[in-house]
């Protein structure tokens, strides 16, 4: 069972993203901002097969949360996901640029939200 | 010496009487301010507390309406769904429960299912806007937007848009043209997202100026908003006696790029009023019109400053080339710095693939002239 991180501070966003993802038997962990992602991100060992994380959230943004994942050792290989309302071609790029496997626009889709995990977990690593 | 209560309550009582009268009033002001006091901090604590019993119950309530969104409708497989709005069938049946019959249960049913709404898009989210309905929970926006409380309508209005049901033009047009603002604004972003065929049409009507971040609201609504059938801007640009509408009409006629809009953009450059005349000005050179620039240098030594500026932003944007002497001239000789900076800014502009008037002039100008040439050179300086 594959273990998925998720960083998001909207709350039924999260409650939606973890019912559809504990359906699919993932194992979800949920925290809401990226000071608790990175306390859970140490405290885990970095012990997760994916993250997916908003990018308008308090104390760090998705970018900054992503460039510090990759910038850790344990981090470089965990798949990321990022997820916004705010999907501008400029902020796709700049999160494909600092290393995210893939980027889903809200509101989201149910099926496409699980397609896209299955996709960016079946990667090799790369 | 030893004192009752009674005789102690006596004793006081028996010095207010003999006190003097202005003694025995500041006596009772005292009791009353400590009394008024005591009843606010009573006030307080109690709206407090009823409203952390609500808090509460609407996070127990919203839990309950998760786990039955989520088991009826997002748990269900889009592919087996065989009609629309099956799914929202099944789930309607599993939501006739108490909670949801009284006024308050229905309110935190509606706020919620808005919520999942906006975050789930697809069949699934078609299936929430069923559920809605399916409920008759619409029955109660339609009843909040007949009530008299302004608050009440709002609410009503952004259920209702959020939800795409449709409201009749003669209810929610008047309320585009309030007097109270946020209702006004809300109704305006209502009837944009909810009139298919016209979604315009308070244009027409608007008498009350449409504030700067109601336009800020309108244009991302108008720009998010799929199907929506936008109208040629010019009709409000010539004929609309709200300057407002005017301006907001010249910024849509930017951002669709609308060609059309262009002889009516051209006519406001003769209006009275320079602000919209400025705007106009930016409109012709956002959409580099170079058929506008004979124009424009025409006009400009009659224009105030912020026209003036607008020209010669204009003329860098449109960036033809047929008018750089023309704004070499402004920066050599101009008095106003805002004039030759922009000046500046357009004669680098229009050189993007000649630097020789740029080194020319790097050449001959002033002290202060060269710095202004350097900071506008500099590329991650916008203007």
């Amino acid at each position: 069972m594959s273990k998925i991180l998720l960083i998001e501070d909207d709350e039924v966003m999260a409650t939606i993203v973890k019912r559809i993802l504990q359906k699919a038997e993932y194992q979800i962990d949920h925290v809401r901002n990226g000071k608790e992602a990175f306390e859970i991100l140490e405290t885990s060992g970095f012990g997760f097969d994916l993250i997916i994380t908003d990018i308008m959230m308090p104390y760090a943004n998705g970018f900054e949360i992503l460039s510090r994942v990759r910038n850790l050792p344990d981090g470089r290989q965990i798949p990321v996901i990022l997820l916004s309302n705010a999907g501008n071609e400029d902020m796709v790029k700049e999160g494909l640029q600092l290393g995210a496997n893939d980027f889903l626009k809200k509101p989201v889709l149910p099926a496409e939200l699980l397609m896209r995990i299955r996709r960016v977990l079946t990667r090799e690593p790369g | 010496m030893n004192f009752s209560p009674l005789e102690f309550l006596e004793s006081i009582f028996f010095e207010f009487r003999y006190a003097p009268l202005i003694i025995q009033i500041a006596i009772i002001f005292v009791f009353v301010a400590i009394g008024m006091t005591l009843l606010a901090y009573a006030s307080i604590l109690r709206r407090r507390f009823r409203g952390y019993r609500r808090d509460k119950k609407i996070v127990r309530l919203n839990d309950q309406i998760d786990d039955l969104l989520i088991e009826n409708v997002l748990s269900q497989d889009p592919e087996a769904v065989e009609t629309p709005g099956q799914t929202a069938e099944a789930a309607a049946a599993a939501f006739q429960l108490a909670p949801f019959g009284t006024r308050w249960g229905r309110q935190v049913l509606i706020d919620r299912l808005i919520n999942y709404r906006n975050n789930v898009r697809g069949t699934m989210g078609d299936e929430i806007r069923t559920l809605y309905l399916l409920l008759e929970l619409d029955k109660d926006s339609f009843k909040k937007l007949k009530s008299r409380k302004w608050n009440r309508k709002v609410r009503a209005l952004n259920e209702l848009s959020s939800m795409e049901i449709g409201v009749a033009d003669v209810i929610i047009l008047p309320l585009t043209n309030s007097r109270n603002r946020e209702l006004r604004a809300a109704a305006r972003q209502a009837y944009i997202k909810l009139s298919k065929n016209e979604p315009f049409k308070f244009f027409d009507l608007a008498t009350e100026p449409l504030l700067q971040w109601d336009q800020v609201e309108l244009f991302r609504i108008i720009t998010t908003t799929s199907h929506i059938a936008i109208p040629n801007f010019a009709q409000w640009i010539t004929y609309s006696t709200n300057k407002s509408v005017v301006s907001f009409c010249l910024k849509l006629v930017i951002h669709y790029h609308q060609l059309k809009a262009i002889p009516a953009v051209m006519k406001l450059l003769d209006t009275k009023d320079h602000l919209l005349r400025a705007e106009a000005i930016n409109c012709l050179g956002k959409m580099k019109m170079a058929d506008a620039e004979e124009k424009l240098v025409y006009i400009y030594n009659n224009q105030p400053l912020d026209c003036q500026i607008e020209i010669l932003k204009a003329l860098g944007r449109i960036g033809s080339g047929k008018y750089t002497e023309f704004l070499r001239q402004e920066f050599m000789l101009s008095t106003d710095f805002e004039l030759r900076k922009n000046a500046a800014k357009s004669i680098i502009n229009t050189q993007a693939g000649d630097s020789s008037i740029v080194d020319e002039l790097m050449a001959t100008a002033s002290p202060e002239n060269k710095l202004i040439l350097k900071h506008c050179m500099n590329p991650l300086i916008k203007f």
